[in-house]
């Protein structure tokens, strides 16, 4: 049985993956509501997953606040489709 | 939500949560649309007004307050709104492709029909016309159809429709005189841009 790639068999990470893989961009507002995350652990899962190349940040203002926007990078969009078929096999689907 | 490990079973559902909290309709507010419909109008009114009065054809240089005031409005409208939703969705992203092709072709067009007044003194503008009644309502129905909402695809039918009689007309060699087309031309726009405009902006306020 293939194995669940870790960095995406977490809570947080693959809702960030999973939001991303429906959408164009988002910012990190938006991630952190529909995750219902606190902003301080969803920071550091969105470093996690953007290290790895699995999503693009990128940093910019709006008006006088910074804004973060995030969207998944090839190599993202590549490992969610493994990690799903992976997780088929584990559950006889 | 935390950063913890997860069951195969909860992976499965929190996949399925996510892709349903992306799932909403999104139509977006009306205002980019109001404000093209209303500067379209109030300019057309104006030269209308001018051209009636004086009988002067310098009057329809006032057309490209348009462009310069809707290229400039938009843009930033745009990432106004951008920024207020925090999300851009796929459908987001080929509405706004389609409305660039509209925004290039109007340049090119622009362009074009310069170039025959001033290398071969041939007025080409009735083609704008066509161009604002025809393209303009193929992106309004193309956007309608991808986000689902009746009132640009009504609208732009009226604008299209419009926009073809136009097109004859020109075939035909019918001239397009500011007394019977512009208050066609007036009518084409609030029915393609006010109408459906404050139709979105009710249903947001709604949302």
């Amino acid at each position: 049985m293939k194995e669940l790639n870790p960095l995406l068999h977490s809570q947080l990470r693959l809702a960030v993956i999973s939001i991303l893989m429906n959408v164009e961009e988002a910012d990190f507002v938006y991630l952190k509501e529909k995750t219902e995350s606190t902003a301080g652990n969803l920071s550091v899962q969105l470093d996690k997953l953007s290290s790895a190349g699995y999503i693009s940040l990128e940093k910019g203002m709006s008006g006088k606040r910074p804004r973060t926007t995030c969207s998944i990078t090839d190599a993202g969009r590549k490992a969610f489709e493994e990690y799903v078929e992976a997780l088929k096999s584990y559950l006889n689907l | 939500m935390e950063d913890r490990k997860i069951t195969e079973k909860e992976s499965l559902e929190v996949i399925t949560a996510m892709i349903a909290r992306t799932k909403e309709r999104y139509i977006g507010d009306g205002n980019i649309m109001l404000m093209w419909g209303y500067l379209i109008v109030a300019v057309t009114g104006l030269i209308w007004v001018l051209l009636a009065t004086t009988h002067n054809p310098v009057w329809n240089w006032l057309w490209f307050l348009i462009w310069i005031i809707g290229g400039i409005a938009t843009p930033i409208m745009d990432k106004r709104n951008r920024t207020t939703r925090g999300v851009k969705s796929y459908s987001d992203k080929v509405a706004s492709r389609i409305w660039s092709v509209v925004g290039f072709s109007a340049i090119f067009s622009t362009f074009c029909c310069l170039g025959f007044l001033f290398v071969k003194g041939i007025d080409a503008w009735s083609m704008m016309m066509v161009f604002a009644l025809i393209i303009v309502p193929f992106a309004e129905i193309a956007q309608g159809v991808i986000i689902n909402e009746k009132s640009l695809v009504a609208g732009g039918s009226v604008g299209l429709a419009i926009g073809i009689f136009a097109a004859c007309c020109i075939a035909g060699k019918v001239a397009l005189t500011a007394n019977w087309f512009m208050p066609l031309f007036i009518l084409a726009f609030v029915a393609m841009m006010i109408v459906p405009g404050h139709i979105l902006n009710r249903k947001a306020k709604r949302k």
